[in-house]
């Protein structure tokens, strides 16, 4: 099968797909058993079956899936392999393998451990010992012969390391063991990097002993490294190298993370054609770069993409120093104006609260700037004066401008780069016949070298320097005489500048030209940061610990515990297994230590030249499949299909046509009420229990109070029921069927008039339904209370009874009115019938109702005015009781006394309320309607 | 998947017996209406709710000039009348009764009761018992002649039960005019074939009632998927690929032979009733008996009196 990327482990097994006709043909004559029924009216059966086709034998689909399961079954058990690797031969009595884990094997190292995987396996195969060694591991680290799958422990256990290789010594002992086993492959893993020492180090490993070489590199190395970063002036510059040769354009992406791993910034960095160098800068704001902890190049997982930050890359810290008082109103004759104005945007500005050089030198020093700029300080107190020296001697850049304080204090060897004569220079000026000088070039020596020299300034005033000999080295910029204008001097560690003039636009106008920036901008380049840890001058001296570690991966990472202290030193340090490339120091002060320098490059590594047999691979991960699994899962699968396609073609599945239409109905509607639910919520803001509030306010209903005793809320629904009855028989108000309500949960204006029996056995409603009674009750609605004893206490009896306690606590939390029995004129006696009283199952109880504020019914009117209507009625007649009636329409319970007129009355009674209810006050100015009448009529 | 149809063992005659009387015992005595009949049968034990040939009495009747009828005169001699005594018709009836004994009649699908042979059976017995409680003369083609007995439907059973091997389809031509004949069957065979068969009872005049047990998964056909179909009476198979795509079609001709039947028992005013296997027999028995008592309400009144006629009697 050379078109695929197939083999069989057993090949012999697909002569068993030869046996596939032979099953088409068995399938073919064996159709699935049908159903056997006894049918008597086959006659009439035969006339309709006539017109189908009779499918005598399997459908084609169906013997084409068995087939098919057929041959995959017979594929699987030849064992299929999908992309066949090959084998490596089985030479020699030992395979060596030495593999790099360096930095540049880290992006693709999970290849490499297949690679090596496979190599051990087929040594493993073969049953030679394996001889394994990693290039960047510890020198003492076991490297065999072992056993395969000791090898392969050996292996998964490797890790690539964040430094670059060793081979000279690793190969040294690889070739020492090798000795005991001559003859073996040699497989070098290689990254692809020449080192130093290469040659010798393969002459080493392959001279002897070994019989064949297997070299595995990777198709193509490219690796991006950073080698510098470095914060200039207007951005921070970063330098990239990748492999050289590489035709191609690229670009890649740097990101500079702050020392919490978030990303500020970013650059692009472009490698034109051919090029193995790209340059890029990041202008980012100055702010910004200070946060600068590390810079990474995008999608590089390595080391060498990765560099760390420490102090000397960051902003410097500026202490300014002047004698003269700042005058807030004179703001450009400040000294430190121009100065200030020309730092600000690349230095962080120090300035000393106290005016007084005895204090506010030390506390310059106490913040340790990188660069101290005394405008005009002439004498430096005694008492600093040392801590001031030592910090210059100790890196501190110290920078004093000139001035008519400066002239007169005399000389300074070890604050001032130069000996200055007293007394200042004038050039120009009306008792002068000079006039001011400009300035020249600027010597090649000092760091203005590659600036222009400023033709639009002229120095009319100047301190000047005694000549020396070396003032010529000393001096950094001069005037068209060659009198100096800056100069400069190393001092031990430091370095001091002098500015022969003043930092503000009196003795030249230096001070407000754009060289001036340039030229502070390039002191502050030479100035270092005098951090902690570069303070502690003993700490330094000894060592710095690790503090975060590069990982091989090119992610920060605590220290391993293999890293050891750095010392730092002179010149560059070499990046080894116990200098892992990172910070050191601590969290105050930081030291970069990383794994390329701005000399590295990305040499090749070229195939050593050897007599021996040479294999050479690439690095690939193992993309051999089985496909025995597959196979077998889809047979099952056409297997499970099959025996649904038999159920089907059985009948089975729709020998229930009607459950099958029930749940696709089912279905339906749950389909179609997600959908219409979905369209009624664009229009529709129904809520829970507007069926239940729709129907209750679509027909006028009155409402019992559920007590939750169920004997007397069935007399209750059964008492509305019969109301009801008699309002739709005697009155034009049909109301709909009685509503029991639960006061504590449902909505209770929806009703106009709630019966509530008072039961003393029924637990006692909560506070916030009777406050939600009450404010049903503030609205409009009225409530009826039936305590239903009215003969229950006995004749004469005083206390109360338990219903009468029950309705005491009740209106207890309740606003009731003042209240009075139903007076002769009320308009409840007249609202529908003419009623003297208010009987129910029992006689006698008033029926308590608001009393009328204005009792007094003067003008002998028949009804008394009043508006509004009684929010509470009280009785202990039973009214329910009286109403209560049957499906029948038979009352249910007698009267007391039997008296059938008195169950009438109740009746009545109940159609007064209601109607008393429903029209308010209406009926009493109803009664003064034939008066009216009257009058009108006059 | 159970089945849905199987072949009953044929029903024990004295089970089906036992069975149709109690059907039988739900319906009221059956009174042929005799309006056809002729005058000179043999004369039954069942009153005939008018006067005529008969031993019980019943009416007074004045006596007009001519007529024949004896005076009474022992009622005539209470008033100044003259009474003639009427006594109460009462005649016998020949009804024939035939049940489908054809294997398909073995039929029982699991919606039903009890297979088509063994309701047939049911309703014939039924009918003879009823028949014979009313002093009918019944008869079974093929089997008996025509034979007046308190016990007919005994008598048929046992007569059944001895028959060697009965004919599918009896030769009716020896029934005469004024007979009823009830004819218990699930006619599926062609309706041209049960016409032709039939035909000669509408030539002779007979009063023909015709009751097809059908049973459900007959009418409904609630088979589906791959099914095989044998014919139970000529053993024919005919397999479907899938049973429910018949459905459809054949309740269409399913129907269609039904109506056609029927509609041309209206036309010869014969009675066509349909009792399905998982209904009640006495849904059957009850419109039987209402076709063979004349019309609707006419039949209930004058069963309704056959009560008292018996009770009389």
């Amino acid at each position: 099968m050379s078109w695929l990327p197939l083999s069989f482990g057993a090949p012999m097994v697909l002569w068993g797909l030869l046996a596939l006709p032979v099953i088409w043909w068995l399938l073919r004559l064996t159709p699935p058993k049908p159903q056997t029924e006894v049918f008597p009216p086959l006659k009439i059966l035969a006339r309709v079956l006539r017109r189908e086709e009779t499918p005598q034998q399997s459908p084609w689909w169906l013997t084409l899936l068995r087939l098919l399961m057929a041959a995959l079954i017979v594929m699987a058990l030849a064992e299929p392999v999908f992309n066949p690797r090959e084998k490596l031969p089985a030479e020699g009595s030992a395979l060596a393998l030495v593999i790099d884990n360096d930095w540049a094997s880290a992006a693709d190292w999970g290849k490499r451990v297949a690679t090596a995987e496979r190599l051990i396996a087929d040594a493993g195969s073969n049953g030679v010992p394996v001889v394994i060694a990693f290039t960047a591991e510890k020198p003492n680290a076991e490297i065999g012969p072992f056993d395969a799958s000791a090898a392969l422990d050996r292996l998964r256990a490797a890790k690539p390391r964040p430094i670059p290789t060793d081979r000279p010594a690793v190969y040294a002992r690889v070739a020492a063991t090798l000795e005991r086993l001559p003859g073996a492959a040699v497989a070098v893993l290689a990254d692809g990097l020449a080192a130093n020492g290469d040659e010798a180090a393969f002459k080493t490993l392959l001279e002897k002993n070994a019989s064949r070489l297997v070299w595995v590199t990777a198709d193509r190395l490219s690796l991006t490294g950073l080698i510098g970063a470095d914060n200039q002036v207007d951005g921070f510059a970063l330098t990239a190298i990748r492999t050289p040769g590489d035709p191609a354009p690229a670009q890649v992406t740097a990101g500079a993370f702050d020392d919490k791993g978030r990303r500020i910034a970013d650059a692009t960095l472009t490698f034109a054609p051919g090029e193995a160098t790209a340059t890029g800068t990041m202008t980012v704001p100055f702010e910004l770069r200070n946060d600068f902890a590390s810079i990474a190049l995008d999608g590089e997982h390595q080391a060498g993409a990765v560099r760390v930050l420490d102090e000397s890359s960051k902003r410097r810290r500026v202490g300014l120093l002047s004698q003269a008082e700042a005058d807030q109103a004179q703001p450009l004759l400040s000294p430190l104006y121009y100065i200030r104005r020309a730092l600000q945007p690349f230095a962080d500005l120090v300035e000393p609260s106290s005016a007084d050089l005895a204090d506010a030198i030390p506390q310059l020093l106490d913040q340790k700037p990188a660069m101290i700029i005394m405008a005009d300080v002439g004498t430096i107190p005694e008492q600093v004066r040392q801590r001031l020296v030592d910090w210059v001697n100790n890196g501190g850049t110290l920078v004093r401008f000139a001035g008519p304080r400066l002239a007169a204090a005399g000389n300074d060897d070890d604050l001032l780069p130069v000996r200055l004569r007293s007394g200042e220079r004038a050039l120009g000026g009306a008792l002068s016949w000079t006039s001011p000088q400009a300035v020249t070039e600027f010597p090649k020596n000092g760091p203005f070298a590659d600036l222009s020299p400023p033709s639009e300034v002229t120095v009319s005033r100047q301190v000047l320097a005694e000549p020396t000999p070396d003032i010529v080295e000393r001096t950094w910029a001069t005037l068209a005489d060659g009198t100096p204008l800056v100069t400069g001097a190393k001092k031990d560690k430091g370095t001091l500048v002098l500015f022969h003039v003043t930092p503000e636009a009196t003795w030249s106008n230096l001070p407000i030209s754009g060289s001036f920036v340039e030229m502070l901008r390039r002191v502050v380049q030479l100035s270092r940061n005098q951090g902690a840890a570069v303070a502690n001058a003993e700490a330094k001296a000894t060592s710095l610990a690790p503090y975060r570690m590069i990982g091989a991966d090119g992610t920060l990472t605590p220290p391993s515990p293999d890293a050891r202290p750095l010392v730092p030193g002179a010149g560059l340090l070499p990046v080894t297994l116990e200098n892992p490339p990172g910070l050191y120091g601590s969290e105050t002060g930081v030291f970069a230590h990383n794994l390329l320098n701005a000399a590295s490059t990305f040499a090749p590594l070229a195939r050593p030249q050897v007599s021996l047999p040479v294999t050479a691979i690439p690095y690939a991960f193992d993309e051999s499949e089985n496909l025995k699994g597959p196979l077998v899962a889809l047979a099952l699968l056409l297997m499970a299909l099959d025996t649904l396609a038999v159920f089907w073609m059985g009948g089975l599945l729709s020998r229930r046509p009607r459950r099958a239409a029930v749940a696709t109905a089912a279905v339906m509607l749950a389909l179609g009420a997600l959908l219409g639910h979905a369209d009624l919520a664009r229009a529709d803001d129904a809520k829970p229990g507007d069926a239940q509030a729709i129907e209750d306010i679509s027909k006028t209903r009155i409402a019992y109070v559920i007590t939750g005793e169920p004997g007397v809320d069935s007399i209750s629904r059964a008492g509305l029921e019969g109301l009801t009855r008699f309002l739709i028989e005697k009155t034009a108000l049909e109301p709909g069927p009685p509503a029991g309500v639960d006061i504590a949960k449902d909505e209770l204006s929806f009703f106009p008039l709630i019966y509530w029996p008072i039961d003393a056995s029924a637990p006692m409603p909560s506070q916030a339904a009777i406050a939600r009674i009450d404010a049903y009750m503030q609205q409009g609605g009225t409530v009826l209370f039936d305590t239903r004893d009215q003969f229950s206490n006995g004749i004469g009896a005083t206390g109360a009874s338990p219903a009468t306690e029950r309705l005491r606590d009740i209106l207890a939390n309740l606003n009731v009115p003042p209240l009075e029995p139903v007076p002769s004129d009320h308009v409840l006696t007249k609202s529908f019938f003419i009623l003297p009283e208010f009987p129910g199952r029992f006689n006698g109880s008033p029926l308590w109702v608001e009393a009328s504020l204005d009792a007094s019914n003067t003008e002998n009117r028949p009804v008394r005015t009043g508006d509004g209507v009684s929010p509470i009625m009280i009785t202990a007649n039973d009214f329910a009781g009286a109403w209560a009636v049957d499906e029948n329409g038979d009352p249910l319970l007698p009267t007391v006394p039997p008296d059938p007129m008195q169950r009438v009355y109740a009746l009545r009674a109940g159609v007064n309320i209601m109607m008393y209810m429903l029209t308010g006050n209406y009926k009493s100015d109803q009664v003064h309607v034939p008066v009216l009448l009257e009058r009108l009529g006059q | 998947m159970g089945r849905i149809g199987e072949v009953q063992a044929p029903v024990a005659t004295r089970d089906a017996l036992a069975r149709g009387r109690l059907r039988a015992s739900l319906v009221p005595d059956l009174l042929v209406e005799a309006r056809r009949i002729v005058n000179t049968v043999i004369a039954g034990w069942h009153g005939r709710r008018k006067r005529g040939i008969g031993e019980n009495f019943w009416q007074f009747r004045p006596y007009v000039e001519g007529d024949s009828s004896r005076i009474d005169w022992r009622r005539s001699a209470r008033d100044d009348h003259t009474y003639v005594r009427d006594r109460e018709w009462e005649a016998a009836h020949t009804v024939w009764l035939w049940a489908d004994p054809s294997p398909s009649m073995l039929y029982k699908s699991a919606g039903a009761g009890v297979s088509k042979e063994s309701r047939a059976l049911v309703l014939t017995l039924a009918m003879a018992e009823l028949l014979s409680r009313s002093g009918e003369r019944i008869a079974w083609p093929g089997l008996t002649d025509p034979f007046t007995a308190r016990n007919g439907a005994e008598r048929i059973a046992a007569q059944l039960s001895h028959a060697a091997a009965l004919p599918a389809k009896p030769d009716l031509s020896a029934i005469r005019r004024f007979c009823d004949i009830v004819i218990v069957s699930d006619f599926l065979d062609p309706v041209e074939e049960t016409m032709a068969w039939l035909d000669v009872l509408a030539r002779h005049g007979v009063r023909a009632h015709l009751i097809e047990v059908a049973d459900p998964a007959e009418e409904t056909f609630p088979y589906a998927g791959r099914t095989e179909f044998t014919d139970p009476e000529t053993g024919d198979k005919l397999t479907a690929g899938r049973a429910e795509t018949l459905a459809e079609e054949y309740r269409l001709l399913y129907r269609a032979r039904r109506e056609e039947l029927a509609g041309w028992c209206k036309r010869l005013g014969w009675s066509f009733t349909v009792n399905h296997t998982d209904r009640l027999a006495s849904d059957a028995l009850v419109r039987v008996h209402m076709a063979m008592t004349a019309d609707g309400s006419h039949g209930r009144l004058t069963a309704a009196s056959g009560h008292a006629g018996k009770a009389v009697a």
